[in-house]
């Protein structure tokens, strides 16, 4: 996301390098709460963490940064050195977050390219007071080791700064090569004519042959080999063109932006090529064999390429030794992430969208081709062809499997980042809370865990604050263990299943049911209808909240119904289950894939409707018996002794010229999560995979429906939203 | 404060010029070959410069060059660490890559262009050279 605003590679470095560090230091610092101490490993961990982020922040000149870094270095030198017994964790590790908590909110603010102007002196006072405390506490007995001022931490080497240049830079590298026209006179004059040109919007530049005003030779040089610039500019390729093509005779204009690593590279050989004596054009002459057709515009063409090639290949070599003096330095102390880094690479996600799009659209052609009415022609012999078929099928299914592994990520980081919520709210009201969390490996897609993260916090929020009894409540009725939340996420059936269980005091059925019923939510339902689920479902309401007193985490009612359409977003749905007394469990479960479903198509009156085949549970044929129709109108249908409410698509959507008769249609049972609904259609058509997308924007929501597909005759089809329809 | 500078680009050069004249001599030099001939004459004169702000991309010799020769004259001599002159390099070069380069060939800060100037003069303080 910030990628288009910082273009500078060491501030990209420096924050990349400063926001890994310090999410080791959480992780950390959360693994080390429950030992109540830092062992030897995490205070040499930490220590390390904060020198690299203090070093790396003085040579970007963040001050407050590198102060407080160095503070917190300061007393984890002391503890490294001293060993001071007793120190009170609890308290540093409130420290150790309020650093990484300054220190990120002071990347936040140069990623949007402002300045780091964040005051840190009340937690720097507070470190040094800490630090006292520690000092004087241990200093007693051994006097000598106080002698050791923690504020002369080894200072490696000679400090050094980097100034990062005023505005964001966006100056590009261009390489630039002019041909002229064989019988151009004094080619040399119009090459310069164009450099002087440049000039007006260089940063820099350089050209070769460089003695055109000098030597008039050059002129023949440059009709034979052509003229080269390299050029620094903030302006567009387009403007220099122009710029160019102000001067006569010009043959043929390239301009070729380049990094600046080439940039160098060209200059440089520009340089080489131009010592006093050499030929201006040597530069050009190793690639060049034949002279013969230097009059043609195209072969020329071939030496820039080639020794492009050349400058790209030595540029790699460079880089490479240079990526491998970098990693020498820090794989002094972590050997093992050398392997794992070098195996990755960062892909924009757009670029995975693009990819994803891409393979749907070519799921939806394959599907054209493999369907063709073309090949209904009666008595065509498509053994061959079925064949290929079969074999497209399997690589396009392939294909799919392998971009959706590919945004799988592991809900690790995700789940990290809760421990620390956790921490954070429990302290703040003072209860004894333990987090276990079950399941971290398990991968979802990029997008769902974008989805997913703001309303686990808030899941996990809730069941903080009020799931779990405070510590005094939890003694006086008898609750001897310590509360606990488990964070669980597992695979189960194509769908990825998250959930936030607690052992506090749980929902209360009948507090939920009568503020249902004041609020008018029951409808015409009595309250025996109504399943655990259902009641408890009403907490996902906008605006339900059975808690009288607002707490600063949670409480609003404001929350709930965002956790649930954030979740209904990526198609997922909210269970919950609890006991009172005992405790609840929030479930979410998301679809693992989002955009390629296996779909069972059925039509009605000539539309096409499609629904997930793990949707479907059975088809039947019905017969008008079995139909029980309601005195208010609803329809019902007894299969096997089961009664499932009944929609008739046509009806329900006002379409004419379908069948009526229950026993000329056909009957699809669908289900969604544990209800069941039996949907009444004209035909089946068939099973095939679907790729779902959006309905239209100018088309307002329509109810039933979540999207639209096309089919492989070309005809677009509607997917039925079933939980829309259960709940019509 | 004496001040080296090499610059290539005339603007540049003049910018330098005037923004660091407030602080001592300067002395602009136009590629990397006249400023280590500048620097070793100043050395012969035993007026050494105490700052050499060094563009990277120069002809003759670029930046990194000179910086390493500089440097190399240093060695040679035996001038003491604090005796020795403090370099900047100034360019629009700002890859990760190119900034450790210069600081492993021994120059003290690397200030990207365009220059900002509360922040050289910043380093500068620190340097304690203003």
């Amino acid at each position: 996301m910030a990628d288009d605003m910082i273009t500078e590679g060491m501030l990209d470095m420096f924050i990349f390098e400063t926001e890994q560090g310090l999410e080791t230091l959480e992780n950390v610092g959360l693994d080390s709460r429950d030992a109540g101490e830092f062992d030897d490993d995490h205070v040499n961990e930490i220590f390390r963490i904060m020198h690299t982020i203090k070093g790396a922040s003085a040579v970007m000149m963040y001050q407050n940064i590198a102060t407080l870094a160095h503070k917190l270095e300061d007393v984890f030198y002391f503890i490294r050195e001293s060993k001071p017994e007793n120190i009170p964790h609890a308290e540093l590790l409130d420290y150790i977050f309020e650093v990484s908590d300054f220190i990120n909110g002071e990347l936040e603010k140069i990623k949007e390219g402002s300045d780091p102007d964040g005051v840190a002196d009340e937690l720097i006072a507070n470190l040094d007071t800490y630090l006292k405390k520690i000092q004087g506490s241990a200093g007693g007995g051994s006097a000598k080791k106080e002698e050791a001022p923690p504020a002369h931490a080894p200072e490696e080497d000679k400090p050094h700064f980097y100034i990062a240049p005023v505005a964001s830079e966006d100056s590009h590298f261009y390489s630039i090569y002019i041909t002229y026209s064989p019988d151009t006179d004094m080619a040399n004059i119009k090459a310069y004519i164009a450099v002087n040109a440049l000039k007006g919007i260089a940063e820099d530049i350089l050209f070769t042959p460089s003695d055109i005003i000098s030597n008039p030779d050059s002129a023949s040089v440059v009709l034979e080999f052509g003229f080269k610039i390299a050029l620094q500019t903030t302006e567009t390729a387009d403007v220099i063109m122009d710029l160019i093509n102000t001067s006569s005779g010009i043959d043929q204009v390239e301009v070729n932006e380049c990094t600046s690593d080439e940039f160098l590279k060209f200059c440089a050989e520009a340089e080489a090529g131009n010592h006093p004596g050499s030929s201006a054009g040597e530069v050009l002459l190793g690639p060049i064999e034949q002279p013969t057709v230097r009059t043609d515009a195209k072969p020329k063409e071939i030496p820039l390429t080639e020794e492009e090639e050349k400058v790209s290949v030595a540029r790699k070599a460079e880089k490479e030794e240079e990526q491998e003096k970098k990693k020498l330095a820090p794989k002094k102390k972590k050997p093992a992430k050398k392997a794992e880094t070098q195996s990755f690479i960062s892909v924009n996600i757009q670029k995975m969208d693009l990819l994803m799009d891409l393979i749907g659209e070519l799921v939806i052609a394959q599907s054209v081709v493999l369907q063709n009415p073309d090949l209904k022609v009666p008595g065509l012999d498509l053994s061959n062809f079925q064949k290929a078929a079969v074999q497209l099928t399997k690589i396009s299914s392939e294909l799919q499997d392998a971009i959706m592994a590919m945004r799988m990520m592991p809900l690790k980081n995700t789940f990290q980042k809760m421990n620390r919520i956790v921490y954070d709210t429990s302290k703040k009201l003072g209860k004894d809370i333990e987090l276990e969390v079950i399941g971290e490996d398990t991968e979802v897609d990029k997008n769902i865990i974008e989805h997913v993260s703001d309303p686990l916090m808030h899941l996990i929020r809730n069941s903080v604050d009020h799931g779990i009894e405070s510590n005094e409540k939890r003694q006086e009725i008898g609750k001897h263990e310590k509360g606990k939340i488990v964070l669980a996420a597992k695979n189960e059936g194509g769908q990825v299943w998250i959930s936030v269980s607690d052992n506090g005091k749980g929902l209360k059925r009948d507090e939920i049911l009568e503020k249902a019923k004041k609020n008018g939510l029951l409808g015409n339902r009595s309250e025996r209808d109504l399943t655990d689920k259902e009641v408890f479902n009403f907490i996902t309401l906008p605006g339900f909240s059975t808690k009288k007193q607002v707490t600063e985490y949670s409480g609003r009612g404001v929350g709930m119904d965002v956790v649930v359409k954030n979740i209904q977003e990526v198609g997922g749905v909210l269970e919950i289950e609890s006991e009172e007394g005992k405790g609840s469990t929030m479930t979410m479960k998301i679809p693992l894939t989002l955009a390629i479903i296996d779909g069972m198509i059925f039509s009605v009156a000539g539309t096409n409707f499609v629904s997930a085949t793990n949707a479907v549970s059975e088809f039947i044929r019905v017969d008008e018996d079995q139909l029980v129709i309601e005195p208010d109108g609803e329809e019902y249908v007894m299969i096997r002794e089961i009664c499932y409410p009944l929609v008739r698509l046509n009806r329900f959507y006002h379409m004419s010229n379908s069948k009526e008769n229950l026993s000329d249609g056909i009957v699809i049972i669908l289900n969604h999560e544990d209800r069941k609904i039996a949907v009444f259609a004209d035909e089946l058509v068939g099973e095939q995979e679907i790729v779902v997308k959006p309905i239209p924007s100018y088309i307002k929501k329509v109810k039933g429906i979540s999207g639209c597909t096309q089919l492989g005759d070309g005809s677009i089809s509607l997917i039925l939203d079933i939980g829309d329809l259960i709940g019509k | 404060m004496r001040t080296l500078i090499a610059e290539d680009d005339f603007a540049s050069r003049k910018f330098m010029l005037k923004f660091l004249s407030k602080y001592g001599e300067c002395d602009p030099t136009v590629d990397g070959m006249e400023a280590v001939d500048a620097y070793l004459m100043g050395l012969e004169a035993d007026m050494p410069y105490d700052l050499v702000c060094l563009d990277i991309m120069m002809p003759k010799l670029d930046g990194y060059q000179a910086l390493k020769a500089i440097r190399d004259i240093e060695d040679e001599r035996n001038i003491p660490e604090n005796k020795r002159a403090k370099i900047i390099m100034t360019t629009a070069l700002n890859e990760g890559a190119n900034v450790n380069r210069a600081f492993d060939l021994g120059c003290v800060a690397y200030a990207g262009k365009p220059i900002d100037q509360a922040k050289f003069e910043n380093v500068l303080r620190k340097l304690e050279l203003i």
